[in-house]
């Protein structure tokens, strides 16, 4: 099957994270209604994927039971200016990276892991969808060229864009490795990179009027539609795979991907991959740094991760700042090739977390 | 409705994948390329080099063991650095060298050079030359290296050298001394051997090339440099690289992973100082064999090299 429906969703959990739930339980809700706003500009809202109830809401998570086919009304986005375009985009699940005065935009179409073809399946299956995304953000940003970036030899027909080709080995396809493929600067000030699912999505906005509801992932090898909400368990066992105790189920690629917490979490619209990975023992262990130094030489941000998560690990967050944390793009390389198995990116993650939980209050306080 | 099963997944953090490399596997690669020079070491020198190898990797691994113990920690023994402690003093001391001296090295190897620095990874000096240097200046005559071995019909010729000038080793053989044919550490001059696991190490990429290419580097610089200039007093820098512990030290004990630089050019800096060292303590110095001291002279620098660095990505 290519394509799974919202009718193969009985019951979903919906993560938030940096999201603030807008219902309670109980309450009806139809398919596609608003359930929950973002915190961070830039970043769309979610809604149910079904209709139905919702049976539990807490701070990290949303339950909604399928019970009817009621459907919210689609908006009409025809013709509107920009800024109006925008927040109707956000407010429908788009995510719309913020940026002034851009002069390039470019479109990541390479899957940077190489257990991914999200996007290429992309490319080569839904042209006309990409071509609305496309025309969404000619509108909103108004650059003066467009550039998408794919791995070589794939066949496409979209209008007015430049190609770019893409090597295939990893990091080669991660976003600031592209920007600086595409512009030869290291992040350069006038440009934006939008992930090639985001142009999609927002090009099934644009055709529908409806939030998005449905993605494409790779799962078992293969592209394939599946509605956002989907439990990772559900889609699994309709792919024919059995999810046993102590598995793991990736969301995403293998090098960056998050572990499902539970089989009956539901996709959300960034997930990239579903698969379940089953290795004897985790990879990472909490084990001190023996100084082999292989993370420092293959990090392709030309950081010193061994001294990064040194400091994260001690909760020294200003010198991992110092030492310029941020710069980081979350690879997963150094964790890949730590020859003491430490949870490198988990240490990354904390200190940057850390540091921006630090940021936000600091600037609390400086504007009441 | 359908009821998902409940199961309890595994959460951990990405990546999912490993490259497969530990601590473990690197230690065991690395006690695999020391086997050449091991097996040529027993061959020339006999049951008293089995003995002294044996010891000296039993030591350290009880002496982790007890420290572990005193320090009510979780042992990492089985990540089998102790054995390649172990075994790289060994390598640095004479086939004949009494029980006592080989395990007060041994343990101070474990102890001062890596336990008292936490886990492994702490340590600023390569471990088994700490316990060298302790052994070496309290007793130099047992270290020495001439006078213990007497009854075997081999020469040291970095001591003749030091102690006779250039015309005594003048017609040394080249390719005798690659095959071991010379006095010295009973392991580290077994130089086809030694040859032989660094070239595995490097082609493995288990040890970066850069480190023993930097030594080598400074060691043919520096001893062709001295032999220019005054090319009756100074040897051949072949005779350099293949006498005495340079090229053991350039593949196995300045690659030591705490102690030295993690990236590209401090690392060829690294050697290259080392190396530049190991001809001037044998030229100027006292010790005829200068590569213990001139690696943990370079270990002091590493904090100095560590700080050449390139600007992040996307830094303006
Ligand atoms: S994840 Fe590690 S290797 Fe990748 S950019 Fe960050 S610090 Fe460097
Ligand atoms: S790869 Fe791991 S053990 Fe090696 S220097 Fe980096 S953090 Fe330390």
């Amino acid at each position: 099957m290519n394509s799974y429906k919202h009718t193969d969703i009985q019951q979903t959990d919906l993560f938030l994270q940096h999201q603030c739930s807008l219902v309670a339980c109980g309450q009806g809700v139809k398919r596609g209604e608003r359930v929950a706003i973002s915190l961070l500009p830039g970043k769309g809202d979610i809604h149910s994927p079904v209709g139905g109830k919702v049976s539990y809401v807490d701070a990290y998570r949303i339950t909604i039971v399928a019970e009817n086919n009621d459907v919210v009304a689609p908006v009409n986005l025809d013709g509107l200016p920009g800024d109006d375009l925008k927040r109707k985009l956000l407010e429908l699940g788009g995510d719309i990276p913020d940026a002034d005065s851009v002069s390039t935009v470019i479109i990541n179409g390479v899957d940077a892991d190489t257990d991914v073809l999200t996007r290429q399946h992309m490319l080569t299956s839904s042209s006309g969808t990409l071509e609305r995304g496309l025309a969404a953000i000619t509108v909103l940003y108004t650059p003066r060229e467009t550039v998408l970036a794919t791995l070589p030899g794939i066949q496409l027909s979209l209008p007015e864009v430049l190609r770019s080709i893409i090597s295939d080995q990893y990091p080669a396809g991660l976003d600031p490795m592209v920007v600086k493929a595409v512009t030869g600067k290291e992040s350069p000030e006038d440009t934006v990179i939008i992930g090639l699912e985001t142009v999609y999505h927002l090009g099934r906005i644009m055709e529908t009027g409806l939030p998005v509801l449905d993605t494409i992932l790779t799962v078992n090898g293969r592209g394939k539609t599946v509605p956002i909400g989907m439990p990772v368990g559900e889609l699994l066992r309709l792919e024919g795979d059995h999810v046993l105790d102590q598995d793991r189920i990736v969301l995403g690629g293998v090098m960056r991907g998050t572990a499902a917490v539970m089989v009956s979490q539901g996709v959300d619209r960034t997930v990239s991959a579903v698969s379940i990975v089953r290795n004897p023992t985790p990879v990472a262990m909490d084990a001190a740094c023996v100084g082999c130094g292989e993370c420092v030489r293959r990090c392709p941000a030309r950081l010193d991760p061994a001294m990064l998560t040194n400091y994260a690990e001690f909760g020294m967050y200003d010198k991992a700042a110092k030492e310029h944390v941020n710069a980081c793009f979350e690879c997963g390389l150094c964790g890949y090739f730590c020859i003491a198995r430490r949870p490198m990116l988990q240490y990354i993650r904390l200190a940057k977390n850390e540091l921006a939980v630090a940021q936000r209050q600091i600037e609390e306080v400086v504007t009441s | 409705m359908k009821q998902l099963t409940p199961l309890i997944l595994t959460v951990s953090v990405p990546p999912h994948r490993h490259s497969g490399v530990t601590v473990r596997n690197r230690m065991f690669k690395l006690l695999l390329a020391m086997t050449p020079a091991a097996i040529m070491a027993v061959l020339f020198f006999g049951m008293p080099a089995a003995r002294v190898m044996a010891l000296s990797m039993a030591t350290a691994v009880f002496t982790e063991l007890i420290c572990d113990k005193f320090m009510e920690r979780d042992s990492d023994i089985h990540d089998l650095n102790a054995f390649v402690v172990g075994l790289s003093l060994a390598f640095l001391l004479p086939a004949s060298a009494p029980w006592w001296l080989v395990v007060t090295g041994s343990a101070a190897s474990i102890i001062v050079g890596k336990m008292m620095f936490g886990p492994l990874g702490g340590s600023p000096f390569c471990a088994p030359l700490v316990g060298w240097a302790i052994c070496r200046i309290s007793w130099p005559e047992f270290m020495d290296i001439d006078a213990t071995m007497l009854s075997i019909d081999l020469s040291y010729p970095l001591a003749r050298l030091q102690n006779f000038g250039l015309a005594s080793v003048g017609n040394t053989d080249l390719f005798s001394l690659l095959l071991g044919k010379q006095l010295g550490g009973l392991g580290a001059v077994q130089i086809l051997g030694v040859l032989l696991g660094g070239i595995y190490l490097v082609v493995r990429k288990h040890v970066h090339y850069l480190i023993p290419a930097g030594v080598i580097l400074g060691v043919l610089l520096t001893s062709g440099l001295l032999c220019m200039v005054d090319p009756t007093n100074n040897a051949s820098p072949l005779f350099h690289l293949l006498t005495g512990s340079t090229l053991f030290g350039a593949f196995f004990l300045a690659t030591d992973m705490p102690s030295s630089p993690n990236r590209e050019i401090p690392m060829l800096l690294f050697g290259l100082l080392a190396g530049v060292l190991i001809i001037i303590i044998r030229t100027y110095g006292i010790y005829p064999d200068g590569v213990p001291f001139a690696i943990l002279l370079a270990n002091l620098f590493t904090p100095i090299f560590d700080r050449i660095r390139p600007e992040p990505f996307g830094k303006r």
